[in-house]
């Protein structure tokens, strides 16, 4: 970067987290919560814009797909089900939490000062570890995106973890939320009315393109930015429309319920089992290098990627291919079934009130 | 130096979509508040892109431009039709936004 490069996104962080803090204090002082929702996806908004400046291209990725895109409508979703506004609260309720707040605040603005510096290459951060999967990563892993490299091999564990966490999360909706065979959806129309023409063509054309975006994210991520988390959501998201569109009978027509929960379950197998096949080959529990047994390797042609002469590891290659696999249907599946719990929970409210 | 300047407008044209988000008076301008920002997000996305070398951001922005489109669609089945689940027709479900 120049000089005036530097300049310009300094100057951009400042305007940037301005904004944040005006949203924020936005956030905690409506009382409607719909206003908070429409604040929050902006914040969103605001905070990828942020990340992209800092140069943290996947995060923002994540922060732009999930907390603008995905948790936007599910939280509308949500409020269909509540009063839509807060009560108002006794202001001597208020002290206590309040001085509780400052004095945490307090404590972790305190704290930011013993921080290195931003981009501190002798940080420990940046001078041990980190140094080390960027020397690293392409002899070991292979001509990967560093940060895929480290999020599905050297930290698999760790990415497995947050798979379950977010199976987890599925499955807690699933299980408050979720509609049973009990549940009684909206009677199918005779006849689409065709006043909403031109949306129902719209979607048509962009659940294709969506859903081909969200394979391009999961198979370019090894490359570039993004990766199965993102491309997961982008993939529900494409369901999600689907849903918004054509009602949530005819989504679950085509992505069943029970379907869209095994899948979720599906993806987190799949990662542990290929945890588990390194150890039946003799490595450490998700150790790619052992995915394969010689044997095995050995049937792989040497031309599968195009040069025979470039030396690959197929281990590494096929492990991450597999498990970012994994976490692909685990994300997409779950955030279509949390959507199924708050849609199809609505329609169950409406029954009970007729 | 036109990206810079490009940059510095949209921040104007950000700051300006808070005040009316925040200010309101009524959801339909917040909506339309979030809903253009959005689109001044996606074009930041693509300014600084260029603006630090680095135009694989747009990926960022192109998959931002399509999820814009189905939270405003959210948006506005939310008020037409209060539920997520109703499919879009003429008839059936379809009520005032109170009711």
């Amino acid at each position: 970067m120049t000089g005036f490069a530097v300049e310009m996104s300094a100057a951009l962080n400042v305007v940037l987290l301005l904004m944040l803090v005006a949203i924020g204090l936005a956030v905690a002082h409506t009382r409607n919560l719909l206003t908070a929702i429409l604040l929050m996806s902006v914040y969103s908004l605001v905070s990828a814009a942020w990340l992209m400046v800092m140069d943290a291209a996947d995060v923002a990725f994540t922060e732009a797909v999930v907390g603008a895109g995905a948790s936007t409508i599910i939280l509308l979703g949500a409020i269909l089900l509540t009063r839509g506004a807060t009560a108002r609260v006794d202001w001597r309720a208020m002290v206590a939490p309040a001085l509780l707040a400052v004095i945490t605040g307090g404590l972790l603005i305190y704290a930011s000062l013993g921080l290195p510096e931003f981009g501190d290459p002798s940080s420990p951060a940046n001078a041990y570890v980190g140094r080390m999967y960027l020397e690293r990563t392409g002899e070991e892993v292979g001509p990967h995106n560093v940060v895929t490299a480290v999020l599905a091999s050297y930290r698999g564990f760790d990415t497995l973890g947050e798979t379950v966490v977010i199976f987890a999360a599925g499955l807690g909706v699933a299980l408050m939320l979720g509609f049973g065979p009990r549940a009684t959806l909206a009677p199918a129309p005779e006849k689409m009315g065709d006043h909403h023409v031109v949306l129902r063509v719209a979607a048509k054309m962009l659940i294709p393109l969506i859903t081909l975006y969200a394979f391009y994210v999961q198979f370019h991520g090894d490359l570039g930015a993004g990766g199965a988390f993102q491309a997961g959501v982008i993939l529900a998201v494409a369901v999600i429309l689907y849903g918004l569109v054509f009602g949530l009978r005819e989504t679950i027509a085509a992505v069943p319920v029970k379907a869209a929960r095994s899948v979720a379950a599906l993806g987190v197998m799949l990662y542990a089992g290929i945890g588990v096949i390194c150890m039946v080959n003799g490595g450490a529990f998700l150790d790619y290098d052992y995915l394969f047994s010689p044997q095995v390797e050995a049937m792989i042609p040497a031309n599968l990627l195009g040069d025979p002469h470039e030396e690959h590891h197929w281990g590494q290659h096929f492990g991450i291919l597999f498990v970012e696999l994994g976490v692909l249907l685990t994300v997409s599946s779950t955030i279509v079934t949390i959507f199924y719990g708050f849609a199809g929970r609505s329609i169950d409210a409406e029954e009970a009130k007729r | 130096m036109l990206l810079a300047a490009g940059t510095a407008g949209l921040l104007v044209a950000m700051v300006l979509m808070i005040a009316r988000a925040v200010m309101g008076p009524s959801q339909y301008d917040r909506i339309l508040a979030a809903n253009s920002f959005g689109t001044k997000t996606v074009l930041l996305l693509a300014v600084i892109g260029y603006l630090f070398g680095r135009p694989h951001f747009l990926d960022v922005a192109l998959v931002y431009a399509l999820i814009n489109f189905v939270v405003t669609i959210a948006l506005m089945k939310f008020f037409r039709y209060r539920s997520l689940a109703q499919p879009l027709t003429a008839s059936a479900g379809e009520r005032a936004p109170h009711d």
